[in-house]
């Protein structure tokens, strides 16, 4: 072709003396070739409706002139078809009749103007919605303060546009986007072989009388065409009707139990009925100023639309959300509560606290204080509230308190309580989503519905919305670690907190009040048991130890792995003689517990140690320790062990009392599960892992051995604790005659010499579990949670409950969703896999839980809708019951939908229930101005809809175009008459460029 | 080579006693084999770094003692782990029975829903066998595992045994993205999720 050669030539200078101009126009062919728009066949035009159903994909760019830049966009419906066809039409075979086929083919753009399947979508962009293309280029300004205000650059842009369209031999329709963005004006053009299409758009504010009724558009577009047509216009009118009203739900919450759930304002704004023609011929219909054909009521179809309030405020997402903001926050408790907190508690603070702590307990039966001045020297000190300035009133406080510590209620008013909840209970369990619902507290990592920290996460989110934010906040987290501490203090177990090891499966506040609440049975556990012990048993034992001491004072021997023994009687001789009162038994403990002790207590021990060698001749042969312990008591048996017989006496073995292992919550055991993987995978490592780990075996090989069995081997211990690892021998013969005796040896792994548990044997000592060094240390173990508590900044504490808030967020919205909406479950189902992701990481993101706060807040909305939707239809039709199935139906498509047909327009069972609503709603409308139009007009022809809002025009035609003898191509006009807001007048006219 | 590493993978290995867990380890991890192993106490770990079909895993294995005390210690550490090798000893049909007992254990105190687990027969060098390699099926079969026989004696299945577990978890990859290094491929599933929300609201 001449013009290749012609481009050929001008190659080398192009690109050195381009002007702004032609820089744009090559910019603009490049990236045509770069989206291969170039000499594409035409598509067939779209399915029906695939305007509405189809997705539409985009692709941007950026591209400038001079120094002002665009953003250039290709716009177009990814038609699901078209895989294949686009094969089909590569493969040779087809070329030939391809070519043949080319000169009859419409360009893409000319079927889609006159395909008439996609009128009216309910949901593209503006352009397809004015010409019906299927696929299209948009140059709008990069930035959108700039626009395209004169005529002049707009014309400029196009004409380059044009040229770059004709170069590449690309027909897609190129629009730019001129005048201010929210106008949504368009000029555009789209260039083929011997013809043009030229878009043009008229957008005025206010209507003008003569153009605002059919007759009158299709006078402009006639005179557009210049020629006498019979063009075949399709109208749409649109009415929407208001229909809001407001929803009735609880607004605010009144107690702290449960979470509000609802919008606050109406989430449906408006229900849009559309009733449309299709494809009537101009002289069919008459509408003009006076006269209309166009009643509603006989309109071939009918379509329904609601609009949705944008972003309607919800209660439960609004809680929530005020609630999780706080989390990035960096105040402590102290730096909020700094102007409330009295600082001079210590020293006027019998009034003050006792006032304090009277809150608590106040006239409640549950509590019996042992001594106030006590309690208040240990816990309460820290807070006196001013009342005058705490953000949470102090009968608020305690009524919440009593929410979360029902235990300290009086057993009357609780009894109360109690079928109350029942009651509740039953009302609201709806069948359908028990299973799930059962299923959530697995598959969250949170804490059961009716656990002390589930309570206090809705609390604590009621209390942020309603009572002074982070203040209140933090003021009653302040409370509740008081609360926290002063149980631990003086023994009252936690309500709401099963009594178990920490769960791993919950949340980590939960684990932590396990813990807290083991330390504090153990508490009570341990203090019963000594003074039980004290009571009846002191006298033998203590005697018994006696003659134990006299013993070994009297062999005059020292063996090291008696000194432990030795010290454990030593205290108690030393406690028996110091003091025998059963007050002091904490300080017994406390001495034996040597990982917890203080720099001073160890000194003291030693001192103790020491004093008491030097005092005694304390030296002793193992063998004569034996021989001793035979002649003791023994203690702390559980049960005879499976009829085995000790092997050194032929004695009974009993399975002895042990210590249990002490509880571990999460994050202690990953930081212990830390050190043991930081020792390494050496020899040496493993070996001080196995060290680490022997406290609980040495422990039982200590009740075993002494107490509950004395005179037991290690080959006893290990038939007991390791049945494998005792290989019976039947072979071997007796040598004495007891039969009974079985004859055995241990497994070669516990005959290596120096293996763990050899040792650990041989270190063993005869103490019977009461009187062992802790395992589990409640003391320390209740400080470190009262601590980890304390240090937590009201952000962390937000933190930590959100597992649980949206735990109770979830079935808040399970509870109130009775519609049947599959994407709502759908949704659900993804909420409750991603909560059960989110809550299990093992650092809590903020970010995460507002991801999840968003989807649920979705979900709120979505039932929300349907909610209203529902009180809105509550008319008269509604209570037929054939039809209920039917009406149902329509409004859940509504939900779902964008828009929906209306099966039947008007006569159908929806269409005269929607005619009812209209008619009903023009009366209430009329009422208003009932008086005047009684006055003035008699005639009461109100009609049964109101004005429509909009109404839409598609004038289509085939005419020759610019002059008689052109070619016949098709032209069409889109018009939008909106009352109140726009005209608007978007043309597509084609012109034939060769005879012209 | 630390960064071409794709997940860190935790690996439980259970069992009754004396059944070969501490051996089977070693014979993966160090390839050595110690009649007298000592019995394990409480917990014992170790790190191998394996290629399973161009991945490389780091895999770190948790040795548990089988003892029955040691039970309420033990389960603590089951916590996160995404594969479990659960021993037997085919020469004990005692330690074959209690495997029930195991996997109950095993549900209660893992985390993870989807823990892929694999039966392993061990001491098939041993002349006297109780158990029999239909048995061994049978169970797997019904409880949805992996099964092997091995020796860690002779060597045979051990190295099999573990690379078909890293496999099979590979394979399932819910379970291993919130590994800390998938904290981000998680991140980006977030953005869509997000996406989605927004999706949701407009229509």
């Amino acid at each position: 072709m001449a013009s290749d050669e012609d481009a050929d030539v001008f190659e080398i200078t192009d690109f050195t003396t381009a002007s702004d101009w032609e820089r744009f126009i090559a910019r603009l062919e490049e990236v045509l070739h770069e989206w291969k728009l170039v000499n594409n066949k035409p598509k067939p035009p779209a399915a029906k409706d695939e305007f509405t159903s189809g997705e539409w994909l985009e692709k941007t760019d950026d591209i400038c002139f001079a120094d002002f830049k665009f953003l250039i966009t290709y716009h177009y419906l990814n038609v699901s078809g078209s895989k294949s066809e686009s094969l089909d039409r590569q493969s040779p075979d087809n070329d030939v009749e391809e070519e043949e086929k080319k000169e009859d083919e419409t360009p893409t753009v000319l079927t889609d103007l006159m395909s008439t399947d996609n009128d009216f979508p309910s949901k593209a962009h503006c352009l397809v919605r004015l010409y019906g293309l299927q696929e299209f280029i948009v140059i709008t300004p990069a930035d959108r303060n700039k626009a395209i205000d004169s005529e002049s650059r707009a014309k400029v842009l196009l004409s380059s546009v044009s040229v770059a369209l004709t170069n590449s031999s690309s027909s897609i329709p190129v629009f730019i986007q001129i005048q201010q963005p929210w106008r949504q004006m368009y000029c555009g053009t789209s260039v083929m072989s011997e013809m043009s299409v030229e878009f043009d758009v008229i957008h005025l504010t206010r209507i003008p009388q003569q153009y605002s009724h059919l007759a009158g558009l299709l006078d402009v577009f006639k005179s557009k065409l210049a020629t006498q047509v019979t063009p075949r216009p399709t109208v749409d009118v649109a009415e929407p009707p208001d229909l809001s009203s407001p929803m009735e739900d609880e607004i605010g919450c009144s107690s702290f139990g449960s979470l509000p759930f609802g919008a606050i304002e109406d989430p449906i704004s408006a229900l849009q009925l559309f009733c449309s023609w299709y494809s009537l011929s101009e002289d069919m219909i008459v509408e003009n100023q006076n006269y209309s054909d166009l009643d509603p009521l006989l309109a071939p179809q009918w379509t329904a639309k609601i609009k949705k309030t944008e972003d309607p405020q919800c209660l439960l997402g609004t809680y929530i959300h005020k609630f999780l903001k706080h989390c990035y926050s960096k105040e402590t408790t102290r730096d909020l509560l700094w102007n409330i907190l009295s600082e001079e508690v210590e020293n006027d603070a019998s009034a003050d606290i006792s006032q304090a702590l009277h809150r608590l307990t106040e006239n409640k039966v549950g509590y019996n204080i042992p001594s106030l001045s006590n309690v208040v020297s240990k816990a309460g000190s820290r807070l006196a509230v001013k009342q005058a300035e705490a953000p949470i009133s102090q009968d608020t406080i305690n009524d919440i308190l009593l929410f979360l510590f029902p235990d300290a209620k009086d057993p009357l008013e609780k009894a109360n309580d109690d079928s109350e909840t029942e009651n509740a209970c039953e009302n609201n369990n709806p069948s359908k989503f028990t299973a799930l619902l059962e299923s959530l507290p697995k598959r969250l990592k949170t804490a059961p519905t009716d656990s002390l920290v589930y309570r206090l996460a809705v609390c604590l989110c009621i209390v942020n919305k309603n009572y002074g934010g982070l203040k209140g906040l933090a003021q009653l987290w302040q409370e509740f670690v008081l609360e926290m501490r002063y149980r631990w203090e003086n023994k009252y177990e936690l309500e709401g907190v099963s009594k178990s090891a920490p769960h791993l499966g919950s949340c980590l506040l939960y684990q932590k009040l396990q813990m807290l609440n083991s330390c504090i049975e153990k508490k009570i556990q341990r203090e019963t048991l000594f003074k039980g012990y004290t009571s009846q048993t002191n006298l033998d034992s203590n005697s018994s130890e006696m003659e134990v001491e006299n013993n070994s004072e009297s062999n005059g021997k020292c063996e090291s792995e008696n000194k432990k023994r030795k010290e454990c009687c030593s205290n108690k001789l030393d406690r028996k003689t110091s003091d025998s009162s059963a007050d002091d038994d904490d300080e017994f403990y406390e001495c034996q517990d040597s990982p917890s002790k203080s720099p001073t207590e160890l000194d003291k021990d030693v001192d103790e140690k020491e004093d008491f060698s030097e005092t005694m001749d304390t030296s002793q042969s193992e063998s004569s320790s034996f021989v001793d312990s035979v002649t003791h008591k023994p203690e702390g048996r559980l049960s005879a062990f499976n009829d085995i017989q000790l092997l050194s006496t032929g004695e009974q073995l009993y399975v002895p009392v042990t210590q249990e292992p002490a509880p571990m919550t999460e994050d202690m055991l990953e930081e212990h599960a830390e050190i043991l993987a930081k020792l390494g995978t050496s020899a040496e490592g493993a070996q001080l892992r196995a060290r680490m780990q022997s406290a609980c075996l040495i422990s039982d090989m200590d009740v075993l051995n002494f107490a509950a069995n004395p005179g037991c081997v290690l080959e006893d211990f290990v038939r007991w604790y390791s049945p494998r690892d005792w290989i019976e021998d039947e072979s071997t013969m007796s040598n004495d005659n007891t039969q009974t005796k079985p004859k055995g040896y241990l497994s070669p792994r516990m005959q290596i010499p120096g293996n763990v548990w050899y040792e650990a044997w041989q270190s063993a000592k005869p103490v019977p579990a009461h009187r062992q060094k802790r395992l589990f240390d409640d003391t320390k173990e209740a400080e470190k949670v009262l601590h980890f508590l304390s240090a937590m900044k009201p952000a962390d504490v937000i933190l930590q409950l959100m597992p649980c808030l949206i735990h109770a967020a979830i079935i808040k919205v399970v509870e109130n969703d009775d519609s049947d909406i599959p994407r709502l479950k759908d949704i659900l189902d993804q909420v409750i896999t991603r909560a059960s992701k989110v809550t299990r990481a093992f650092n809590q993101n903020a970010k995460h839980y507002e991801d999840l706060l968003r989807m649920i807040t979705t979900l709120e909305n979505m039932i929300a809708q349907a909610k209203s939707l529902r009180t809105k239809f509550t008319t008269d039709l509604w209570k037929d019951c054939d039809k209920e199935e039917e009406l149902s139906q329509f409004l859940t498509q509504l939900l779902q939908k964008p828009e929906v047909d209306i099966e039947g327009a008007s006569q159908g069972t929806v269409g005269s229930c929607l005619h009812q609503l209209f008619i009903a709603q023009q009366k209430e409308v009329n009422m208003i101005g009932e008086e005047e139009s009684l006055s003035e007009n008699k005639n009461s022809a109100i009609s049964d809809f109101p004005q429509p809002s909009a109404r839409e025009y598609i004038l289509r035609t085939m005419a020759p175009r610019p002059a008689p003898y052109s070619k016949t191509l098709p032209q069409k006009m889109f018009c939008s008459i909106m009352v109140g807001h726009h005209f608007q007048l978007a043309g597509a006219f084609t012109s034939d460029s060769l005879f012209q | 080579m630390e960064q071409d590493v794709l997940t860190t993978l935790k690996i439980l290995i259970i069992g009754e006693s004396g059944v070969g867990k501490s051996s089977l380890l070693l014979r993966f991890t160090d390839d050595t084999f110690d009649p007298e192993q000592a019995a394990t106490i409480g917990v014992d770990f170790k790190v191998k770094t394996l290629q399973v079909e161009g991945n490389r895993a780091k895999l770190a294995i948790w040795d548990t003692a089988g003892q029955e005390r040691f039970r309420t210690l033990t389960p603590s550490y089951y916590r996160g782990a995404q594969g479990v090798i659960l021993v037997y000893d085919v020469s004990s049909r005692q330690s074959f029975s209690k495997l029930e007992t195991w996997l109950s254990e095993l549900e209660t105190f893992s985390t993870k829903h989807d823990i892929i687990k694999m039966l392993v027969g061990n001491k098939i060098d041993m002349d006297k066998r109780e158990v029999s390699k239909e048995d061994g099926l049978k169970f797997a079969r019904k409880h949805h595992m992996l099964f092997i026989e091995a020796s860690a004696k002779t060597k045979e299945g051990v190295q099999c045994a573990f690379e078909e577990l890293v496999e099979k978890i590979i394979q399932t990859p819910g379970l291993w993205e919130t590994d800390r290094r998938g904290l981000q491929l998680e991140r980006d599933g977030n953005t869509q999720q997000a996406a989605c929300g927004g999706y949701c609201s407009v229509i």
